[in-house]
């Protein structure tokens, strides 16, 4: 059954793209990221043009990080005043994203843009993942633990401190908000969450508590996403609702499933498989990007 | 006795210029072709009859039909190879190209009349141009005026279709006009020609509308509109499902 996508302007089989929200969504509950960035480019794979894929991704997003942050939210697991300034540093993000997005996008630049993006973030993400889970597994093997040190970094040296009770920390503001923006960039210009740049930086560099990373970085990301997506509309033109919807009915049934298959398999073996999912597809990105084109003519339709 | 003359004189004159008084008559099947939300293209179909129609001319009248989208313009890029990676260069921009070319005929164009007198017709996509101020000589846009053709052939909106027009009877012809799913909105313009020796004898025009209707129209309409009320919208919709999710899949685990 064929549907018609009002703002794509081209008709789409509405169960191909219910496959898709629903792989993505089983992949996302399963292990435990947002999936934008694997949305994004099996949109363009099935012909979605760039730009209307990454802003209608970042309605999957809102609606994805809403269901997550609700659920962490019950278990108390969000810092709030550590969420509401990265979303501060994150909403000035999305607008210079998505003020980026637009002029990209008239240059004609833009599928060079989502594509070299996210080659260079897919290789980054995955590769950092298949090192550290192949180290792990070969470290349980040995027998051999590591300790992790827990000392102070330089940005215990910036001004502006503030106490943060649920993280049990004291730092300046900066690090959240220059985090928060990075990935309002990020958001707006890519049609990711940014959560698997989130939870690092907030681990790492920020130090806080494991338990209430997640739910912290999902509360910002409902807020960024919801930017992103209304600044999309009214820049571009590109959030395609009749898409969206599909989009997020799929995830929504597919994160329940990904959930369940998740406690079936070990944590370890499954961040190698994301790994491995993750560097297929930025690899499939960068084949595009370097393959000479079987047509180095492209069309689009108005002016520059 | 003058007037039985001066009636004489006229069907005289009638078959001695049998083009004078050949007229065309066309219509299409529909006028208006609307967008549903399951939309998967469409055939419409041009027909006419020759009126008057002179049974003596030497030469067979000649249909050409044309439908023509509306204009937009369009930028044809380059893929080109820098430091490995293919990148868009700047283009060649094109002003006033049709959206939806169609053309069919009951010959070859070239037997039918000559190149001048067609494109004074604007029949025959040789005739799209790139505009002027976009630095480019001819020579160098060539390629990029082919490749936007290529294109469009591809995608369905530009057809030339050689004998595609099909005499019913000597009077009446028709010809089916493929209408693809990726259409733009707005409105269309079927022409039809009447040619007798390498002239037009008789043109007609007749508009055609396509349109989204329906929750298409409206969403469309929405989001061009009222951009900041359609993206609160729709992350209202995005963070409603999202909540309604986790609630019914909460009670459901």
């Amino acid at each position: 059954m064929e549907i018609y996508l009002p703002i794509a302007e081209m008709s789409v089989h509405w169960l191909v793209v219910l496959g898709m929200g629903g792989a993505v969504g089983f992949l996302s509950g399963m292990f435990g990221v947002g999936g934008g960035f694997l949305l994004t480019p099996l949109l363009m794979f099935y012909g979605i043009p760039p730009s209307v894929a990454v802003a209608t991704t970042a309605s999957h997003i809102t609606a994805s990080s809403t269901a997550g942050a609700l659920a962490q939210w019950r278990h108390r697991a969000v810092d709030f005043k550590m969420g509401g300034i990265m979303i501060a540093g994150g909403l000035v993000g999305s607008f210079a994203g998505v003020w980026l997005f637009g002029i990209l996008r008239r240059a004609g630049q833009i599928e060079l843009l989502v594509s070299g993006g996210y080659v260079i973030l897919l290789g980054t993400v995955g590769g950092l993942m298949l090192n550290e889970s192949v180290r792990t597994l070969t470290a349980e093997r040995s027998g051999i633990t590591t300790r992790k040190t827990r000392h102070h970094n330089w940005i215990h040296g910036l001004p502006l401190k503030v106490r943060f009770r649920e993280s049990r920390l004291f730092i300046s503001v900066i690090p959240p908000v220059v985090i928060g923006f990075f990935v309002g960039v990020l958001s707006s210009l890519m049609g990711v969450g940014g959560g698997f740049v989130l939870v690092p930086a907030m681990i790492y560099l920020l130090r806080m508590p494991t338990k209430i990373v997640m739910g912290t970085s999902l509360f910002q990301i409902v807020f960024v996403a919801a930017a992103s997506t209304i600044l999309h509309s009214v820049n571009d033109f590109t959030v395609d609702i009749v898409l969206a919807f599909i989009l997020i009915i799929g995830g929504a049934v597919g994160a329940q499933f990904g959930v369940r298959a998740a406690a079936r398999l070990r944590g370890e073996q499954l961040r190698l498989l994301m790994a491995i999912l993750v560097l297929a597809v930025g690899a499939r990105l960068f084949y595009g990007l370097v393959a000479p084109p079987s047509d180095p003519f492209s069309v689009a339709v108005g002016m520059p | 006795m003058k007037t039985r003359f001066a009636l004489v004189i006229a069907a005289l004159l009638a078959a001695c210029s049998p083009a004078q008084g050949e007229d065309l008559v066309s219509g299409l099947s529909q006028d208006v072709i609307q967008i549903t939300s399951n939309y998967t293209g469409t055939d419409i179909v041009v027909f006419g009859a020759i009126e008057n129609r002179s049974v003596l001319a030497p030469n067979p009248a000649d249909i050409v039909v044309l439908v023509r989208g509306p204009d937009v313009d369009m930028t044809v890029r380059k893929k080109e190879r820098v430091a490995g990676i293919w990148l868009n260069n700047h283009g060649v921009v094109m002003e006033g190209v049709p959206a939806f070319y169609f053309l069919a005929s009951t010959r070859p164009l070239n037997e039918i009349a000559s190149k001048a007198t067609l494109a004074r017709y604007g029949i025959a996509l040789e005739n799209l141009e790139p505009r002027a101020d976009s630095a480019r000589t001819a020579a160098i846009a060539e390629p990029y005026v082919r490749a936007l053709v290529r294109h469009k052939t591809l995608e369905g909106l530009y057809n030339e279709n050689i004998a595609g027009v099909e005499f019913l009877s000597p009077a009446l012809f028709r010809t089916r006009v493929p209408v693809p799913a990726s259409v733009v909105r707005g409105q269309y313009n079927a022409q039809v020609f009447l040619f007798r020796d390498g002239a037009v004898v008789s043109a007609q025009s007749t508009p055609l509308f396509v349109d989204q209707t329906g929750l298409e129209r409206r969403l469309f309409n929405f989001a061009h509109l009222q951009p900041l009320s359609y993206g609160i919208f729709t992350v209202l919709m995005a963070t409603l499902l999202g909540w309604a999710s986790s609630f019914f899949f909460r009670r459901n685990a």
